[in-house]
């Protein structure tokens, strides 16, 4: 049996975060998603982490160079916490020892709203 | 949106990074050399200017990194008048200090370089406030640690925000930035800095400090002392 859809008032506020990557490797949504996870973990420990509700909407890889891979991505993250995400995400240096660097371009109420950033 | 520490290189990189810097929201950035490149930098820098057609402001700033006080006071007086900002990287207890006595330093960088603790006290907050001498933190130093190391340096950084909100000192936020990757949006440094303790109302401030001492150093020949200028 399905669970019945919370009341509007009850529900989730979510924001979405549109972000620019530049990354020395090749990136998947999988491995992407669990790069912000940790580091969202690592700056904010496990129980702040709990709180974001981080949902990684898509990764649309956008152009290559000699010097690195660049990739925008729309993550989802509970409105509260915006500082806390866009902190833990702009303070990722490095995966697999390759470098990376994650910046926040835009934020938007809607997935809609995110294409202008795009 | 000022940045005043940005680590210059050759001319093809300080124009890609300008560039970046330009497109993330920053209006104006300081490349930043040592007393030892700073004159051959000084070869491209017009070049660069052009370049980048007006959209975003750069200029030189001179990073003293010496541990001899009488070097530092040399250094600083032959590049006093050929420089919008002259920093010194501290970590040294010596160092922190001189910088802090002399009004011809605009920037006490790093002051916890390399230490245990936040290297100034509420002796040398003082001292910082009465010559308006800024002291800077840098971005780059969380961005490139991690663990323990990034904790002791994020404690650091509270220590000198305390000291900054009793006693008031000039207190500059840079990122230290040496390649591409290093360069954020202007939101994403401030987010990161208001974890550490500084409010909105701070942050727009250290904006400000660093606004003034390059406004300060274009008209410093007709300062005769603060709050006082020779009007022509």
């Amino acid at each position: 049996m399905k669970l019945k859809v919370l009341p509007k008032s009850q529900r989730k506020h979510y924001h979405y975060l549109v972000l620019d990557i530049k990354s020395d490797e090749k990136l998947s949504k999988k491995v992407f998603t669990s790069i912000i996870w940790n580091a969202c973990i690592r700056f904010q420990g496990e129980n702040n982490t709990s709180n974001f509700n981080l949902w990684v909407i898509d990764l649309i890889e956008r152009d290559s160079n000699a010097f690195y891979n660049e990739y925008s991505a729309i993550v989802r993250f509970q409105r509260e916490f915006e500082d806390e995400v866009r902190s833990s995400l702009a303070l990722v240096n490095n995966f697999n020892k390759k470098a990376i660097s994650i910046t926040t371009i835009g934020v938007s109420g809607t997935i809609k709203g995110c294409n202008k950033f795009i | 949106m000022f940045d005043l520490n940005i680590k210059g290189n050759s001319y093809d990189t300080n124009l890609i990074l300008a560039k970046q810097a330009s497109k993330y929201g920053w209006k104006h950035i300081n490349f930043a050399y040592n007393q030892n490149d700073y004159n051959n930098a000084l070869i491209f820098k017009n070049d660069v200017q052009k370049a980048l057609n007006g959209s975003i402001d750069i200029d030189y700033t001179l990073n003293i990194e010496s541990n001899n006080p009488n070097e530092i006071r040399k250094i600083t007086r032959k590049f006093r008048h050929k420089t919008s900002c002259i920093s010194v990287l501290g970590g040294n207890l010596k160092v922190n200090r001189i910088c802090l006595e002399n009004v011809q330093i605009d920037v006490l960088s790093k002051p916890y370089f390399k230490r245990y603790d936040a290297g100034i006290n509420h002796i040398l907050a003082k001292q910082a406030k009465d010559n308006n001498v800024a002291i800077e933190l840098q971005f780059c130093d969380i961005l490139k640690s991690y663990s323990s190391h990034r904790s002791k340096i994020l404690s650091n950084f509270r220590d000198i925000i305390k000291l900054h909100n009793k006693y008031d000192f000039p207190l500059i936020l840079s990122s230290g930035a040496d390649s591409i990757f290093d360069i954020k949006t202007v939101h994403d440094f401030k987010s990161v800095f208001k974890q550490c303790g500084l409010s909105e109302v701070d942050i727009e401030k250290s904006f400000n400090v660093s606004e003034n001492i390059i406004n300060f150093n274009k008209n410093r020949k007709n300062m005769i002392m603060a709050g006082v200028k020779v009007v022509k």
